[in-house]
């Protein structure tokens, strides 16, 4: 079970620090259409084209497969072990709600990364649906790919409310991972949590907020 | 006053069990909630019923034996409690009030309220003690030991081994009792010698008696009757990194 945990724990890390450049570069979205249709869609070439990144991508999938399998079996293994349910549990007044439903959290997020995966990576990576068209400079407009996906307003609410549960799964994972791991410095951990709350908070608005400057831009 | 008690029932470990209700009348306020179960038990008695089982034997919150789940919460209403320190004015008159045994399949029901948790026993035979002989006080008094790791060890010391921490606990982890278990002895210089054997066997045990894995909720350590903190476990798992990979 400890290795278990420890590979949630490392995955996860790993998957938050993916987050973060994710997050900067969707930032890019949100310049003026001059900019950032250019710098937008070379940035992905780069990315597509780089062997390096080839390799962070395929660690990307393997970190986003182990992370739901092994949650699984920890997730099995603590219901065995947790076989009969109280008649009445108030854990509410001793621990966060967040804490308690990580799992529930994380099949939310997982639903949002197939449904994103479907949109973007599925069109793009393996060429399926409508074919993408090629921009001024000759590169994939995925530019163009992300700004007719959101002027449907549903997609739009879709990926603005999924970033709900990531920022609370975000929230309690963070500082959980460090925990996991040995991380015990009592100061160090109340500076962590705090760093979670906010990480977790920009990450939420952050990607919640693009699709809809997307939309009304 | 009065109190609608729900309580769990179950003749034996193989039984099925479930729940009665007695109303009963004439408690007081200034009552332990110990006392308000041996009240109840006395009226059972007169009419000739089979009494609850309950555990308990100091009622003065440091053997440990007093573990049951009332009313949605390890030993009560109450943050860092047990049950025999818990009063009847914590609830309202006419209040009915669910008790239930601590649930964990590692703890399982031997009757009533009455749960076996030998399981922790299993555990501290791992090593949750020393083999080293440390002489008498005086000669303990000749090891130096810092305050602050004293304090460390102390709190973790403070342990009675209730089983709160696993009851309360979603995935029924024993991670805070045993953390607490080895933090004590490992911190101090006369757990050194053994100390990266019980980290590892010690954390086996857990494995092997069917607890689940700790995912820091934190309730255990608001329910610990002893405020034994969550960063115990964190400590654990780096000991437990150190003595798996580095060997010590
Ligand atoms: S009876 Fe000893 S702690 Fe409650």
């Amino acid at each position: 079970m400890f290795l278990r945990k420890t590979i949630i724990a490392l995955t996860g890390l790993f998957l938050c620090i993916f987050l973060i450049v994710h997050l900067s570069a969707n930032s890019i979205l949100v310049l003026p259409e001059e900019m950032a249709r250019g710098l937008y869609n070379s940035y992905s070439t780069t990315l597509r084209e780089s062997p390096l990144i080839k390799i962070v991508a395929y660690v990307l999938y393997l970190s986003i497969v182990l992370h739901v399998i092994y949650a699984l079996l920890i997730v099995l293994n603590n219901r065995k072990a947790k076989s009969k349910r109280y008649l009445l549990n108030r854990n509410r007044e001793n621990s966060s709600w967040t804490s308690q439903n990580m799992g529930l959290l994380g099949i939310m997020i997982l639903l949002f990364i197939v449904v994103h995966l479907a949109n973007f990576w599925a069109r793009i990576k393996l060429g399926l649906g409508e074919n993408v068209a090629l921009d001024a400079n000759g590169h994939v407009d995925v530019y163009e790919v992300t700004y007719s996906l959101f002027r449907n307003i549903y997609y739009v609410v879709f990926y603005t409310i999924l970033m709900i549960p990531l920022g609370l799964h975000l929230n309690h994972g963070l500082k959980s991972a460090f925990k996991t791991l040995g991380f015990y410095h009592k100061k160090g951990l109340r500076v962590l949590a705090k760093i979670s709350l906010v990480y977790a908070a920009v990450m939420a608005v952050g990607f919640g907020l693009i699709p809809f400057i997307v939309f009304l831009k | 006053m009065k109190i609608v008690f729900k309580i769990w029932r179950q003749v034996n470990s193989k039984s099925q069990g479930g729940f009665e209700t007695y109303e009963v009348d004439g408690l007081t306020e200034d009552m332990s909630f110990l006392e308000a179960l041996d009240y109840l038990n006395e009226r059972l008695v007169q009419r000739n019923e089979k009494v609850i089982a309950y555990e308990y034997d100091c009622r003065e919150g440091i053997c440990g034996q007093c573990g049951v789940f009332i009313n949605g919460r390890a030993h009560g209403p109450h943050d860092n409690i047990t049950t025999c320190q818990l009063h009847m004015r914590s609830f309202k008159d006419g209040e009915t009030v669910v008790v239930e045994p601590w649930r964990a399949a590692a703890f399982p029901v031997i009757k009533d309220l009455v749960v076996d948790r030998s399981a922790f026993d299993r555990i501290i035979e791992q090593g949750g003690y020393i083999s080293a002989r440390t002489g008498t006080a005086a000669e303990a008094n000749a090891i130096l030991v810092g305050k602050e790791v004293v304090d460390r060890a102390m709190d973790a010391a403070a342990c009675i081994g209730c089983g709160a921490c696993v009851a309360t606990c979603k995935n029924a982890s024993a991670a805070l009792f045993t953390a607490a278990k080895i933090n004590h002895l490992n911190s101090l210089p006369q757990g050194k010698p053994e100390a990266s054997n019980r980290v590892l066997e010690m954390t086996r045990q857990m494995e092997l008696e069917g607890f689940g894995s700790c995912t820091f909720t934190g309730a255990c350590e608001v329910e610990c009757p002893e405020e034994i903190p969550m960063i115990n476990i964190a400590e654990m798992n780096a000991r437990r990194v150190k003595a798996k990979w580095l060997g010590k």
